[in-house]
């Protein structure tokens, strides 16, 4: 990857960029309500089991595909990757979420990348409903377009998901910066062998995170709430 | 050998229906038999097909056509109230599935038929070497007609290798309530999440052609399909229930309701509610027994029959 595409692809992955990521816990919130997550142990358990489970073979997937349809120009490809992926998630929260994020990620992206036409193509796509606009398949789309390479998109991505449970977690529950920087630094080798893994033993997503996906149903019937998912 | 027509039977309309007894011919791409001399016993019993079409000519719901072959039993449906819904066993007297077993249910429902569908015990999945036991099931439901699918759970012995596919279709005003539910194991052996890979794909789709997508993929090769955190957890289920022509003020209503189900028991299950991709509601829920699995599966049924038809529970006779 060259510099210039490292740092265009740069820009989307940092938690500066206008996603509204911060605003949603994709369930945690309910989990550390609810009793599952109560220190920094727990968190790391609790975000490692829905990397593997829930995500490895289903957004994993999702951003690894929508990377190549980016790179081959290949708008119909991803809207139906898009598609699939709206289908399997079951929480209403967690998918309003999704879509929210990566309809700001492609928009952002369509109008900055002008000379990349396949991001306005899919901006019109989600505009006009031919695509739900899911965050994996947006960021797969535009890194791809920017020239990311799909291991390296899929490692972003994920990267970017587990930043964003570290941060909502500091703001929920006692745990520090330091101990935050040492859960990532835990979960890193895993992105790295999802990151290379996945898609090589499947062509279908699947997802179990059964106990992750319970608490992100549970979010909305929460008393009170800091997050919006 | 060609497969010889097996005994014609009546079923409960009075309609007959044929039981074939089940030869792996081939059949070519004109769907002719296969004229090869070749016949190999070893799927006899062991590839079952069941074909059931449903259809209300007048006030219940009929068995209109019917077709099985071994391992499937049919029997007349049971009339277990006067709704005139029909309510049908999926009977396998061969107390369970092995390894290269395939069977395979197709299912259709003309327009408003009601049906029930259960199972008399859980479907039992035992050890294999190699081969994987799989359950192909495809449904379509016509329009206005409801189908409740509430099988016995489906327990995966250690070593097992279990595969079931699950497509339904809904035309325009059908209703799906469909409860699929797993056990760790043999719980009571302490064999819990023995099994080498269980696979299970729910795929509900309407009329606008969107679709409700549940797929899992378990297996012992790889860290990412263990079963995780869910260890603790003795059975894990979900119940989806969907119908595109019923309005988005009652699945809010269905919704708290199923909430407040399932914070009935805190210590022993663990269940959430919320609305997926097409209308209805989804319900995923994990349980320490047994008895709380039947508990919820009970007591969400009878929320869910009351709220969208005003119907009481149906208590389903199974001996």
């Amino acid at each position: 990857m060259n510099t210039p595409a490292l740092l265009e692809g740069l820009r989307f992955i940092d938690t500066f960029f206008p996603s509204g990521g911060y605003a949603f816990s994709s369930g945690l919130e309910a989990a550390i309500q609810g009793g599952a997550v109560k220190n920094s142990d727990q968190l790391a358990s609790y975000v490692g089991d829905l990397l593997r489970g829930g995500m490895s073979r289903r957004e994993a997937l999702a951003v690894k595909w929508a990377n190549q349809a980016g790179s081959h120009g290949k708008v119909s490809l991803a809207a139906e990757v898009d598609r699939e992926l709206d289908s399997t998630k079951l929480s209403r929260e967690s998918r309003m979420a999704s879509r929210q994020m990566g309809r700001q990620v492609i928009r952002m992206a369509a109008d900055q990348l002008r000379a990349k036409t396949v991001l306005g193509e899919y901006r019109d796509a989600i505009e006009s409903e031919q695509a739900p606009g899911h965050l994996a398949v947006c960021f797969g789309l535009t890194l791809g377009v920017s020239g990311w390479e799909p291991e390296a998109t899929v490692a972003a991505f994920l990267y970017q998901t587990a930043v964003g449970f570290v941060s909502a977690a500091m703001r929920l529950s006692p745990i520090g910066q330091h101990e935050g920087q040492r859960i990532l630094s835990e979960w890193l080798p895993l992105i790295d062998r999802i990151s290379r893994e996945t898609g090589s033993e499947t062509t279908m997503m699947s997802s179990w995170s059964p106990i992750q996906d319970i608490y992100s149903m549970r979010h909305g019937r929460l008393e009170w709430r800091l997050f919006r998912s | 050998m060609q497969a010889s027509t097996g005994p014609r039977k009546k079923t409960a309309s009075g309609r007959r229906t044929a039981q074939k007894r089940k030869t792996p011919e081939k059949r070519s791409p004109s769907g002719k038999r296969s004229t090869s001399p070749t016949f190999s016993t070893e799927f006899i019993g062991r590839v079952g097909e069941l074909r059931l079409d449903y259809a209300k000519p007048d006030r219940r719901t009929i068995i209109a056509h019917s077709y099985f072959t071994t391992p499937w039993k049919l029997l007349p449906p049971i009339y277990l109230d006067d709704t005139g819904a029909a309510y049908t066993l999926l009977v396998n007297p061969s107390g369970g599935l092995v390894g290269g077993d395939h069977l395979s249910i197709d299912m259709g429902l003309d327009r408003d038929a009601h049906v029930l569908i259960s199972s008399p015990s859980a479907n039992r999945v035992y050890r294999s070497e190699s081969k994987v036991s799989q359950q192909h099931i495809n449904i379509t439901v016509g329009p206005g007609a409801i189908l409740e699918w509430v099988p016995e759970h489906t327990i995966p012995f250690a070593g097992s290798r279990f595969r079931q596919i699950l497509h339904a279709t809904l035309a325009p005003g059908a209703t799906l309530l469909l409860w699929d539910a797993v056990a760790s194991g043999r719980i009571a052996r302490e064999e819990r999440w023995a099994f080498t890979d269980l696979e299970n794909e729910i795929r509900i789709t309407t009329a606008s052609g969107n679709s409700l997508l549940e797929r899992y993929v378990l297996d012992s090769a790889t860290d990412l399909g263990c079963v995780g955190l869910a260890e603790e957890w003795n059975y894990v289920a979900s119940f989806y229930v969907v119908n595109d022509a019923v309005v988005s003020d009652t699945w809010s209503r269905l919704e708290s309701k199923i909430a407040s189900v399932l914070d009935e028991r805190p210590d022993h299950v663990l269940g959430g509610v919320s609305t997926p991709t097409v209308p209805g509601v989804a319900i995923k829920l994990l349980t320490r027994t047994a008895p709380d699995l039947t508990y919820m599966l009970d007591t969400l049924w009878a929320a869910i029959r009351e709220e969208l038809w005003n119907l009481p529970p149906i208590s389903l006779r199974k001996y």
